[in-house]
């Protein structure tokens, strides 16, 4: 007989069920089971990467991402520039970061500008400007976390533009989350995504449709 | 009507419609071509549906631990974890809810799961406004029907329905059957629920244990919608989604949309893990999970089944079965149609629906893509044997324990079954009696065909004949070739 806690017995006087399914499971389950076998390597399942900065510029421009190579913070901030001048009017979202109010201070933006220290992007945003935990070379994606400016941040405007340094690139997907899994990301923050292109829809006759209810256009700013 | 007359009916109706069969066929064609080239890009295809076949059985064998350590998690950040017995009390979970914090419009993403426990009739009993929110279910909810297809809601239908149904309901202005077009008149209608909404309801495509968190795969983004602005996220989700970690996702994800879509993977891959966290810019204030059981924990007790747990409700095996693809989603009358909806819904609905055994060829196209290895067409047969053998009077050869109560169980073999096999068995011990037979029949069919009578009511064969061309009878029998030198 398993003696619950105090907190425990708490929940289940608030939840009959949760102690009448678990007595269910455990006894559907029954003993101990037999250890679980030692997983194939990931290398054999997907390919290797041998080089991860070319295959995650073929999977940007497969995944219809915007993949804008810079060599320094000049570079960088006239990518920005132009990606911001070709908007139309209307406010600008950006994550409260050092870097990048320092990018956009050069950049001369011209729109109304919010920083995520004061709070959600608003709905009629024009574009949103934020930085990432990572990207992935193996799916051409890119890792945000809710410290990148918050949730709103990658999919509340028509146009995200990622600002990220060739050092944030890891090849796959496992290292992603093996990362993720150390650094404890899902404890300090509520939110991760990996993110895989604009938003589209395939849902009538199976034809992709760019611009769902996310960002039609993803831009991302590698620095080397 | 029962459950299997309707079926019968459903079905017989549908496989006769030929534009629907043409939908169908180019959505599978398309499937099918897409996944072939997304398995392409994964090195050891067989490999990747291993590890994902033992990460899953890994979590179902450790249920109760995985759920639990995914409690804490969700716990230790604020979230609330609510474990459901049944529909009923997982809707009435999320009514009081939405009831107490006066919730007047709810934005959803796609969840089987709130189709199976039929949550959204409950909330709209209170007044409140339930919008689906993928473009897919958006268009079936505008239509006043359950989803066609667990991944693509509204497959069975073209863009010229889509754009007749836009302009009765949404634009009256609408000229066009572009889908771009239509996608934009959805963006548009959906545009004003994701803000006005005080509660987003989602599914889960996987609960992580380690990690505390769910995952979401979306492509359009209604998804990240609706678990970022309204106040309240809502997750509803079966218990057997779990997952031990976070680094299975990293062949889970990949495999899910190649099996689901053929993406290499899906968009937006989202994991949650409570509501907003202090120094965090947004997210909801409030963080809920439903962890629904549902009739899973009784299959989770019947060990020759268990492994249809596993599933990941990529979709695969409806796109890949024949039978699916000629009677079409609906015919089913379940929340879950083709193959794995046929070996499920038994366990989730009851003996009302054993017949969905039979729906099937036992081909095994479903099993061959399962990207869990399910063994579904094996299952198929086990709920046959179960649907008809009597628990009761077994001697104690019954291969396994039936997962539904043992008392509940009769014989339910139809008597002119039963009569129709003890004749049949008389007549193959019976060379003369089978052979007299034999020509018997052959001779009155011909009489009838001769009298213009094929496919009519008289006809045995009219559920072939009334249909499809004639076959024609044969002149010799194969046991008259058989004497005559043919061995």
């Amino acid at each position: 007989m398993r003696v619950a806690g105090a907190e425990e017995q708490k929940m289940n006087a608030d939840n009959p069920s949760r102690e009448v399914i678990l007595g269910r499971i455990r006894d559907a389950l029954g003993a101990a089971p037999a250890p679980a076998p030692a997983p194939c390597a990931y290398s054999s399942i997907f390919d290797p990467i041998a080089n991860p900065l070319e295959r995650f510029q073929q999977e940007c421009a497969a995944n219809l991402m915007e993949c804008l190579l810079s060599s320094d913070e000049a570079s960088s901030t006239q990518h920005l520039a132009t990606a911001l001048s070709s908007l139309p009017a209307g406010e600008i979202f950006a994550q409260d970061d050092p870097i990048l109010r320092r990018l956009l201070t050069s950049a001369a933006v011209a729109q109304q500008m919010r920083w995520s220290s004061e709070g959600a992007p608003a709905e009629s945003s024009q574009a949103t400007i934020s930085r990432c935990e990572a990207l992935i070379a193996q799916t051409g994606s890119i890792f945000v976390t809710a410290a990148c400016g918050g949730r709103g941040a990658s999919i509340v405007a028509p146009v995200h533009i990622v600002y990220a340094t060739a050092s944030q690139l890891v090849p796959d997907l496992e290292t992603a989350l093996t990362n993720a899994t150390r650094n404890q990301t899902l404890s300090r923050g509520s939110f991760a995504c990996v993110i895989s292109g604009s938003s589209r829809t395939a849902d009538i006759e199976k034809i992709l449709v760019e611009g769902a209810h996310g960002p039609r256009r993803l831009v991302v700013i590698v620095q080397l | 009507m029962s459950a299997a007359s309707q079926f019968l009916l459903d079905a017989g109706v549908k496989s006769a419609d030929i534009t629907h069969r043409e939908i169908i066929r180019k959505g599978v064609e398309n499937y099918w071509a897409g996944h072939m080239k997304g398995r392409q890009r994964i090195r050891d295809w067989e490999a990747a549906r291993q590890r994902c076949q033992e990460t899953k059985q890994e979590a179902v064998s450790n249920l109760h631990r995985y759920l639990l350590q995914f409690e804490a998690g969700v716990h230790s950040r604020g979230g609330h974890v609510f474990w459901a017995a049944n529909s009923a009390e997982a809707c009435e979970y999320i009514r009081a809810l939405a009831v107490s914090r006066g919730v007047k419009t709810v934005v959803k993403s796609k969840s089987m799961v709130t189709e199976e426990i039929q949550l959204a009739p409950v909330l709209e009993r209170e007044g409140i406004a339930v919008w689906e929110t993928d473009l897919g279910e958006y268009i079936v909810q505008l239509r006043h029907e359950p989803p066609y297809h667990i991944v693509t809601p509204a497959m069975h239908l073209n863009r010229d329905q889509i754009a007749e149904l836009f302009k009765k309901k949404i634009e009256p202005a609408l000229a066009t059957n572009d889908p771009v077009e239509l996608v934009a008149v959805a963006r548009r209608a959906l545009r004003k629920a994701f803000f006005s909404a005080e509660m987003g309801i989602s599914g889960a495509n996987f609960i992580v244990a380690d990690a505390g968190a769910i995952a979401i795969s979306t492509n359009e983004g209604n998804g990240r919608l609706c678990t970022s602005v309204p106040r309240i996220h809502v997750c509803v989700t079966g218990i057997e989604k779990v997952i031990p970690r976070l680094a299975d996702l990293a062949v889970l994800w990949p495999v899910l949309a190649t099996s689901g879509t053929g993406q290499p993977i899906t968009t937006y891959s989202t994991l949650i893990s409570g509501p907003r966290q202090p120094g965090e810019a947004d997210g909801p204030e409030e963080f809920h999970v439903v962890l629904v059981d549902n009739g899973r924990s009784e299959l989770l007790a019947n060990e020759e089944q268990r492994e249809v747990l596993h599933c990941i409700r990529c979709g695969a095996c409806l796109n890949v079965c024949p039978v699916f693809r000629h009677i079409g989603g609906h015919s089913y009358g379940t929340i879950y149609p083709g193959p794995i909806g046929s070996v499920l819904t038994p366990h989730l609905r009851g003996p009302e629906f054993d017949h969905l055994a039979y729906a099937s060829s036992l081909c095994g196209a479903c099993t061959s893509v399962c990207p869990v290895k399910i063994n579904l067409h094996r299952h198929l047969l086990h709920n046959r044997r179960d649907s008809v053998e009597d628990w009761n009077v077994g001697t104690g050869v019954s291969p396994a324990q039936p997962a539904r109560g043992v008392e509940a169980r009769r014989p339910r073999g139809k008597f002119s079954e039963r009569l129709g096999f003890k004749l049949w068995r008389f007549a193959m011990l019976h060379p003369g009696v089978y052979g007299f037979g034999a020509r018997m029949g052959k001779r009155s069919l011909r009489l009838l065909y001769a009298l213009g009578l094929r496919g009519s009511l008289l006809d045995p064969m009219r559920n072939w004949n009334r249909r499809r061309a004639p076959v024609p009878l044969p002149g010799k029998s194969f046991r008259a070739m058989w004497r005559k030198g043919l061995r």
